[in-house]
């Protein structure tokens, strides 16, 4: 069955359209080509032609021409709409018309620098031409560092290098950066909160050793959708940006098909899960051979979901690999060993986390399954880019759990078809990541009185202070480096660390072998001693986690359970910034440690999914300083509450802050943490947190405050507007979390905060 | 909160900086003593073709000692970066007075570029250029110093003698450590008091950064003058000993020698070098890699000599059996004896010890596969050559 006859198949299934609140047909687009534009050297044209390229799309052409203008452009683009291009031939009509330029490349990920490279070698590689590709990244290896520093013509990289391997040593570089003519910046959108406004100083150092060297590099960056890739890009680069978001790339149908679960308990609210769902929906593509990837939101769902495909297919030997799961913890060959054999259709199903959602080349497929939400619009889009020919039909599926916001978007589909995606938000000049760039900066080139950095602001206060800490020595109008220490290696530009533990199976006491790696803040949920972790399918047992070496030991297993750890959070604060006070609740801003600590897990039956006992967990806290905004419950109001009604009805409201302050924000839920504390060690009394969930902090909890009572009022028309009697997962929560009183506490207390007068003249 | 104080507020608190010296105005600091020639034992009697022996780079004909720059930095950081900046050169140059060291300070970030300048034209002024881990350290980082106060890294381009490698490759098997100091006290007998150790150097610069007590940096000073005129006495040092290998009195360092020889191509000398061993594991060893070579240059008779006199010994193991085993079988085409060495290097090996490893284990594979083969060779010899 193709596509188009499942979709009519299924069209007049009444069981299966009973759950269908849209179905969403988004017609067929045909391409759009302009004229190959003025300007590139001619040889490109042949290439082209060679690789059956006759004409360019409108996007591309109209990217290259603001290029040759001499504009930074962005440009945007769904998947599979050939953006490489728009900067692949600018960067090598300029190399072949001078063999000094030179070109450096970014990517978010090693996996996607890889990806990209190949295509570009294989235009070098038709064009005839001696242009130079090199990779230079952690695992380029020493002896051929030096010929990339001197001959790459177009040197690939990621952030991360060109902060600690390649800013700081720039002296070795000088080719680099006297030549540099093109900054090429993929996948920008990745580059949201602690990540971007690293970046952002990243590249703030970069231009200013350009201008040392005398060059002066135009930025080429692409992002996929989002609400705001101008501002995004101008952020970034500091520079204006002209904006290329005129697809011409062809698409064929597409049908989005929104789909909730069947309730199984109306006064609970409580609907089928999710994974189950899924299950069928996968299964019964994977039936039907139809190429598909499932999005699934956390590894342990990718994990169950691969094995259930598998034992669809299995053959009589048990070998099932037409049926893959991807997710980072796999390593690099095995995750490139999937890709090809997804573009070389010889996998029909591929379960992944968002790891795919990123530009790695897989070819398109025909459908797609979001097994829930994945937190923002744009990365549904993302995901469901995944599944779209440019000539056949195509078909998304996406299945809401029982998560609040899951529901609010399956029943309001226009909310999510019309709205646009969320905004990329950053802050270079967040205090901790300025001042630490402006360490590896006046490191790499002393600054001189006067200097700027990019457009941070008041750089002489970071400098004088630098120097009162001796950091920095200030003599005749320039600020020196002099300390011992060598600052980019202090810092890592993604919020988590950079050290990774590695997962060793002894399952062969001859013979052990890593299968995988995972970062130090998962660790603790996925690796605890008992846990059963899933890779590929297959089940382990983790016997031993070497916490200081980085290490887990696991064991092949074979049992009708998996694990889930339940996270601990606790707070202290470090710092109140400011305070205001409204009818007797307190608002306040401040910085806070987190603490978290994962100290118990559960065993959960396959299948049934019912609980079967519990273990402890002994591993160290984690600490992360960050921006919170707290919000304190007056003692009279909360005098009026019983124990547990005041408890139910403050986790309501803590639920309700976590659907509606992403919203708000415009970021994604994770970026932001919730919680409550009947009695908060901060304040000692009734309390409601919103923490920025990344070290530092990106400025979402000092926007809430900000923003004064205007989450709070969202949250009561949501509470009000539910049509539920004692709370349901799309707004307080389910009746079993919050209480019986649960609903009606949060409302009065959310009343009384929001319209006090209101509240006065109740008796 | 203004923009300071929050800075203040996330990071340690820290004093103000005391007040800094004057630079003086256009110069940097100087001070050139020059020690006596006594202390140079065969400085002036460099051999440009012992010095070949010795490494690979060329070396301007003819060789002038006086035109040898001996050089060393101290530095404000270890871990190199455009951020580490060489406060303090220390230059050494032969002449017919005696050693003259000249030491540069910057006294300040100002006062680096005149520091430079200076360096620039000693280097100019040179034909080779010797140091301690200077490939890797010293001039790299000039080279970016220079880059950093836009001058011309040119001048650097020197042929260079790099001593830590010409004296890794002689003493590390016996020394393992081979920095300056260590080599110093073991090879030329000088032992260092109150040396101020290098990784502290940074701090003391920073310090009187601070302070503008220059007395902080005379340690400093007095460890930099040591290690130029090191390099001086060390390279003379090194020159002899590969001119009198039969004055070298650890065996350790005679097979060193040996194998830097043989990997730089200079056969001959090394197998002066294995023939010099005192007998033990050591001239087993030389004797070893000497037959391999006469082997590897189709010297093969030259080879099985040596072989042949190492099993007379009851030296080198099972090895001479098995490679003269390959010979005879390959190349004498002498089955029978070809057997017989095999089956004595079996016989060594039959018993099990202590310090068999897996390499052993795969060892008396190969044998018996061999045993086997020659077996059956005889035997077709046999049959062909019976009426």
């Amino acid at each position: 069955m193709n596509v188009d006859q499942l979709a009519q198949v299924l069209r007049t299934d009444q069981d299966f359209m009973e759950n269908v609140t849209r179905w969403e047909v988004m017609p067929a687009r045909p391409a759009r080509y302009a004229d190959y534009p003025e300007g590139l050297d001619d040889r490109l044209r042949e290439v082209l032609h060679k690789r059956g390229i006759h004409q360019l799309y409108t996007h591309q052409a109209q990217a290259v021409s603001r290029v040759l203008a001499g504009e930074d452009v962005v440009v945007v683009t769904p998947t599979a709409s050939g953006k490489t291009m728009c900067y692949n031939l600018p960067v090598l009509s300029a190399i072949l018309k001078n063999p000094d330029a030179r070109a450096l490349y970014l990517f978010p990920t090693k996996a996607l620098s890889a990806d990209q490279v190949s295509e570009l070698y294989e235009m070098i590689e038709q064009a005839g031409v001696d242009i130079k590709t090199f990779t230079y990244d952690g695992d380029t290896p020493a002896a051929a560092r030096r010929a990339v520093r001197q001959a790459g013509h177009i040197v690939v990289t990621n952030p991360d290098m060109l902060h600690s391997g390649i800013l700081p040593h720039h002296t070795k570089w000088v080719k680099l950066f006297e030549n540099l003519r093109y900054i090429v910046i993929d996948e920008i959108h990745t580059y949201r909160g602690v990540f971007g406004s690293n970046l952002a100083n990243v590249l703030r150092r970069l231009m200013r050793l350009c201008a040392f060297y005398g060059s002066h590099p135009q930025f080429i960056l692409c992002s996929a959708t989002i609400a705001n890739p101008r501002e995004l890009a101008e952020t970034l680069t500091g520079r204006p940006v002209t904006l290329i978001d005129d697809n011409g790339a062809p698409m064929g149908e597409r049908h989005f098909v929104f789909y909730n679960p069947p309730v199984v308990n109306r006064q609970l609210g409580i609907r089928k899960g999710v994974v189950p769902e899924v299950r069928a929906i996968s299964g019964m593509l994977l039936k039907n051979g139809i190429q598909a990837i499932t999005f699934a939101r956390s590894r342990l769902v990718v994990e169950v979901l691969t094995r259930y495909l598998k034992d669809m297919v299995r053959d009589p030997m048990g070998n099932a690999g037409r049926v893959r799961g991807y997710r980072g913890g796999y390593l690099p060959t095995q995750r490139r060993e999937i890709e090809r054999g997804l573009r070389a259709g010889q996998i029909d199903a591929v379960i992944s986390t968002n790891a795919l959602e990123l530009g790695i080349d897989i070819g398109a497929l025909d459908a797609c399954v979001l097994c829930g939400y994945p937190g923002t619009i744009a990365s549904a889009w993302q995901q469901a880019g995944r599944a779209g020919r440019r000539k056949s039909t195509s078909i998304v599926f996406f299945v809401a759990s029982s998560a609040a916001i899951d529901q609010y978007i399956v029943n309001h589909p226009d909310y999510f078809l019309k709205q646009s995606p969320e905004n990329a938000l950053l802050n270079p000049d967040n205090l901790y990541i300025l001042l630490s760039h402006f360490k590896c900066a006046a490191f790499e080139l002393p600054f001189e009185d006067g200097d700027s950095f990019g457009n941070a602001p008041a750089p002489e206060e970071y400098l004088g202070f630098l120097e009162e800490s001796h950091i920095l020595h200030h003599a005749e109008g320039r600020w020196h480096w002099s300390a011992e220490d060598f600052p980019a290696s202090e810092i890592s530009l993604r919020s988590a660390a950079s050290e990774n533990f590695i997962i060793i199976d002894i399952t062969d006491a001859g013979h052990h072998r890593v299968i995988g790696e995972m970062d130090r803040y998962t660790v603790p949920m996925l690796l605890h001693e008992n846990a059963i972790y899933m890779h590929e399918g297959r089940q382990y047992q983790v016997e031993k986690l070497d916490f200081d070496a980085c290490k887990a030991y696991i064991r092949q297993v074979d049992v009708d359970y998996y694990t889930d750890a339940d996270l601990n959070i606790s707070l202290s604060l470090l710092d109140i910034e400011d305070s205001a006070e409204e009818a007797g609740f307190t608002r306040t801003f401040g910085e806070v440690k987190v603490t978290a600590l994962v100290t118990m897990f559960k065993k959960i039956k396959f299948d049934t999914h019912e609980t079967l006992g519990f273990g402890h967990v002994r591993l160290p806290e984690m600490d992360m300083h960050t921006t919170a905004c707290w919000w304190t419950l007056p003692d009279s109001l909360c005098a009026r509450f019983e124990a547990d009604a005041l408890q139910g009805g403050m986790l309501g409201i803590a639920n309700l802050l976590r659907i509606v302050a992403p919203l708000y924000l415009m970021c994604s839920p994770q970026d932001i943490a919730v919680i409550y504390q009947v009695r908060s060690p901060i304040t000692d009394k009734p309390t409601i947190i919103l923490y920025d969930n990344c070290p530092g902090g990106v400025g979402l909890a000092q926007k809430a405050y900000a923003m004064q009572g205007l989450l709070l009022e969202k949250c009561l028309d949501i509470v009000s507007q539910c049509t539920c009697t004692h709370g349901c997962p799309s707004c307080v929560g389910p009746v079993g979390e919050v209480g019986t009183d649960g609903k009606k506490t949060a409302l009065a207390v959310l009343r009384a905060w929001v319209d006090p007068a209101s509240e006065a003249r109740k008796p | 909160m203004n923009l300071r104080d929050k800075l203040r507020a996330v990071s340690a608190p820290a004093p103000r900086p005391a007040p800094r010296p004057e630079p003086a105005a256009g110069d940097c600091w100087r001070k050139e003593v020059t020690r006596p020639l006594d202390e140079f034992p065969g400085a002036f009697d460099l051999s440009r073709a012992t010095l070949m022996l010795m490494q690979q780079e060329e070396l301007p004909v003819p060789l002038d000692p006086t035109r040898i720059l001996y050089l060393d930095t101290e530095t404000t950081g270890l871990s190199g970066g455009a951020g580490t900046v060489a406060f303090q050169v220390g230059l050494g140059f032969l002449r017919e007075d005696g050693f003259h060291v000249r030491q540069l300070v910057m006294r300040d970030y100002p006062e680096e570029r005149y520091l430079l300048r200076e360096v620039q034209t000693a280097l100019e002024q040179a034909d080779v250029l010797c140091t301690f881990n200077g490939r890797t350290f010293d001039v790299p980082l000039l080279r970016s110093r220079f880059l950093m106060n836009r001058m011309d890294p040119e001048a650097l381009e020197l042929p260079h003698i790099d001593l830590l490698h010409i004296a890794r490759r002689v003493f590390k098997l016996r020394l393992k450590r081979c920095n300056l100091g260590h080599l110093e006290e073991q090879v030329l007998g000088i032992p260092r008091e109150n040396d101020l150790p290098g990784a502290e150097v940074p701090e003391r610069f920073f310090r009187y950064l601070r302070t503008g007590e220059f007395a902080l940096l005379e340690d400093v000073l007095r460890h930099n003058e040591q290690d130029i005129a090191s390099l001086c006495v060390l390279l003379s040092r090194m020159t002899w000993l590969y001119e009198h290998p039969e004055r070298i009195g650890h065996s350790e360092d005679l097979f060193a020698m040996g194998v830097a020889l043989e990997r730089a191509s200079h056969l001959e000398e090394a197998r002066r070098c294995y023939r010099l061993l005192p007998s033990g594991a050591l001239h087993a060893q030389g004797q070893l890699r000497m037959a391999a070579g006469y082997r590897r240059e189709g010297s093969r008779r030259e080879a099985a000599r040596l072989w042949e006199e190492m099993i007379a010994r009851g030296e080198g193991g099972v090895t001479p059996y098995v490679e003269l085993a390959k010979h005879l079988e390959h190349h004498e085409r002498d089955l029978p004896r070809a057997l017989e060495m095999t089956r004595q290097a079996m016989l060594r090996l039959a018993e099990p010890r202590l310090t068999d490893t897996a390499e052993t284990e795969a060892q008396r594979d190969a044998l018996r596969i061999r045993y086997e083969r020659l077996k059956r060779k005889t035997q077709a010899q046999k049959s062909r050559t019976a009426p």
